[in-house]
């Protein structure tokens, strides 16, 4: 994080010049009827936001967004969002430069360094990370925004034609080497809390407790434990008629024998390697979006022991895409298999669908009513004395005023 | 390009006719207007479509060249005004910053390739386009401004309104291939060439175009989704 604050700090004096600072942002807020279960960011095994039962007004969130064109090329960009879930917490989402020279040929690179997501999301493409068409992003997006973030440099070179383009990327990057974790321990999940640089992802209290932690057990998704490089490459086609398809590799290549000790507790490098494909298609009105990940996370904490968990996770989204109100349904699959099967195994399997209505009859407000139904079978939770299988129902209506 | 009202049209017209009676010209004096509709596979207008007739049999008099002009496109808003704009060979294209902040407009097309960056209340220097052919314009910065310019050679061109009609008037009875641009009309589907034959006899003629367009990449300005 350090090297992203100091080019920022050099960026400054550029920025006190830039004609072009913008400065956006959101705030918002909801009324929430709970899942039953106790949701995984208060400790339990519930896979949604929200958990514990109950219906109340809750705090979604609030970012502040700030862009300077420092020159033609240069772009400073920042994002800063709040959140009260476990704890308030003013966390840092994205930090970066991107520098992209104007071509007069169809080809343009550009040069990103900072503090980014790898580009696995199709959904969300709306202010700070958030999705235009759900407030819940698919299991797949939930996980990049928890655990993901690239701290380096992203190589992107582009073919510009007439009515398509290719788009590669390549990025290095150092840290996010306990990426991969949090499946482990809790598996997939569905919520828009997505987390930053000064903020800590929380575990089962139950998977704490087995690993001989007294809860709460949080960590620092984002730190840098082996002094190895990470890196992603990804190909991207859109296509005017077509729509974009997108396939990606992801590789953090942490030592999974490294560990460190951070806030009392010790944390883990996990080797996180994925694969991942992505389709978005406009069909008249209505707007396809589907998205898959097959990758395994593992962690070596003792010479003799090696745990590995594999997982799988796809959506597909359907959104109508014209006029100020805006149906999307989603349906998720979401998996993961533990290797070996320890005594009360982490597998899971599962699956949500996600309706959501958002109506924008104002450019500074969003009004979004969803609704996440999800079905999941998990042994870890006998260790709170509940059943593994459930099927839980979150309901939100919130209002979301842009700036 | 002829875009006077109707009303002025039909007067010229009737005078002409009159002359026609006493000269027995008819031909050469009495010219025809021709209105082209253009709809998309959906049956909608098409807005901003390129329409450019030539001679087909060499018969019919060409008009004399429009003298050389500079046009410009603005700034507003962070979108490009017009989207797009017709020019001849020989005419000149200054783009024009009417916004609060900055743009880069730039072109990497065949044609003519150029870059400005423009603070706000900039103008650029003049273009001069001297070949025909497109040229797709963008901006380094919004990546979503997007503008097409059409320089064409053809003797008569038009773009279409709103409503998806171009209008062309005193034409010369002769017969006249029509051919039909949009910046969205899908590859390979662009069509055979049509002809139309314009009667020495008739004063109005009506020929309706269907193109099977691309979705328009274009989105409205949108808060939740302004950050480039
Ligand atoms: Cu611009």
């Amino acid at each position: 994080m350090r090297p992203v604050l100091f080019a920022l700090l050099l960026a400054l004096p550029l920025a006190a010049r830039a004609q072009d600072i913008q400065w956006h942002g959101f705030l918002d807020l909801r009324i929430v009827d709970a899942a039953a279960q106790r949701s995984w960011i208060a400790g339990g095994t519930g896979k949604l936001r929200y958990g514990g039962g109950g219906t109340q007004g809750r705090f979604g969130g609030a970012a502040l967004i700030g862009t300077a064109q420092l020159t033609p090329a240069l772009l400073a960009y920042a994002d800063v969002q709040f959140r009260n879930d476990d704890g308030a917490s003013l966390e840092l989402i994205e930090a970066y430069l991107r520098y992209r020279p104007v071509s007069l040929t169809p080809w343009r690179w550009s040069l990103k360094a900072g503090a980014f997501f790898p580009p696995v999301s199709l959904e969300n493409d709306a202010i700070g990370w958030t999705s235009p068409w759900t407030l819940t992003p698919s299991a797949i997006n939930s996980w990049v925004g928890e655990e993901l973030r690239s701290t380096g440099t992203e190589f992107l070179v582009e073919r510009r034609g007439a009515h398509s383009s290719i788009e590669a990327r390549l990025a290095a990057f150092v840290g996010n080497d306990p990426a991969g974790e949090i499946l482990a321990a809790r598996g997939w999940s569905l919520g828009d809390a997505s987390y930053g640089f000064g903020g800590q992802v929380r575990e089962p209290d139950v998977y704490a407790l087995e690993e001989g932690v007294v809860p709460p057990l949080r960590y620092r998704p984002f730190v840098e434990l082996d002094q190895r490089l990470g890196w992603y490459a990804d190909l991207t086609w859109r296509s005017q008629r077509h729509g974009r398809y997108s396939v990606m590799y992801y590789d953090n290549r942490a030592d999974p024998t490294e560990r460190s000790t951070y806030d009392g507790h010790t944390t883990f490098a996990w080797r996180t390697k994925f694969w991942g494909l992505g389709a978005q298609r406009r069909l008249g009105p209505i707007e396809i979006i589907a998205q898959a990940m097959t990758g395994s996370t593992l962690f070596t904490p003792s010479p003799s022991y090696t745990g590995e968990t594999r997982f799988h996770a796809g959506y597909v989204l359907a959104g109508w895409a014209r006029g100020e109100w805006r149906p999307a349904l989603r349906l998720d699959l979401f998996s993961l298999r533990q290797i070996p099967p320890s005594e009360v195994p982490l597998s899971e399997h599962g699956n949500a669908i996600t309706a959501a209505l958002s109506w924008r009859p104002r450019p500074w407000l969003r009004v979004t009513g969803e609704v996440v139904r999800m079905e999941s079978w998990r042994r870890q939770r006998i260790l709170e004395n509940a059943v593994a299988g459930r099927t839980d129902t979150q309901v939100q209506l919130g209002a979301r005023l842009l700036f | 390009m002829i875009r006077s009202g109707p009303f002025r049209r039909n007067a010229r017209c009737f005078a002409g006719a009159l002359a026609a009676a006493l000269l027995l010209a008819t031909r050469l004096l009495c010219a025809a207007e021709l209105f082209v509709e253009i709809s998309d596979q959906d049956g909608g207008p098409v807005e901003d479509a390129v329409v450019s007739l030539t001679a087909l049999d060499g018969r019919p008099a060409l008009p004399d060249p429009p003298p050389s002009t500079t046009k410009s496109i603005d700034q507003r808003n962070e979108v490009f005004v017009p989207f797009l704009e017709i020019f001849r060979p020989g005419d000149r294209l200054v783009f024009q910053n009417n916004d609060s902040t900055r743009h880069h407009v730039y072109s990497f097309s065949e044609v003519k390739s150029f870059e400005f960056v423009l603070a706000k209340g900039e103008s650029s220097t003049p273009i001069l386009l001297d070949r025909p052919g497109v040229i797709a314009i963008g901006c380094n910065i919004h990546d979503s401004m997007i503008a097409y310019v059409f320089v064409s050679d053809a003797p008569w061109v038009g773009r279409s309104d709103r409503r998806g009609s171009v209008h062309f008037d005193k034409l010369p009875a002769g017969t006249y291939t029509i051919a039909l641009w949009h910046p969205w009309q899908t590859p390979g589907e662009e069509g055979a060439a049509q002809h139309i034959t314009i009667d020495a006899a008739v004063t109005s003629v009506r020929a309706a175009f269907s193109l099977s367009l691309l979705p328009d990449p274009r989105q409205p300005r949108d808060r939740e989704r302004s950050i480039y």
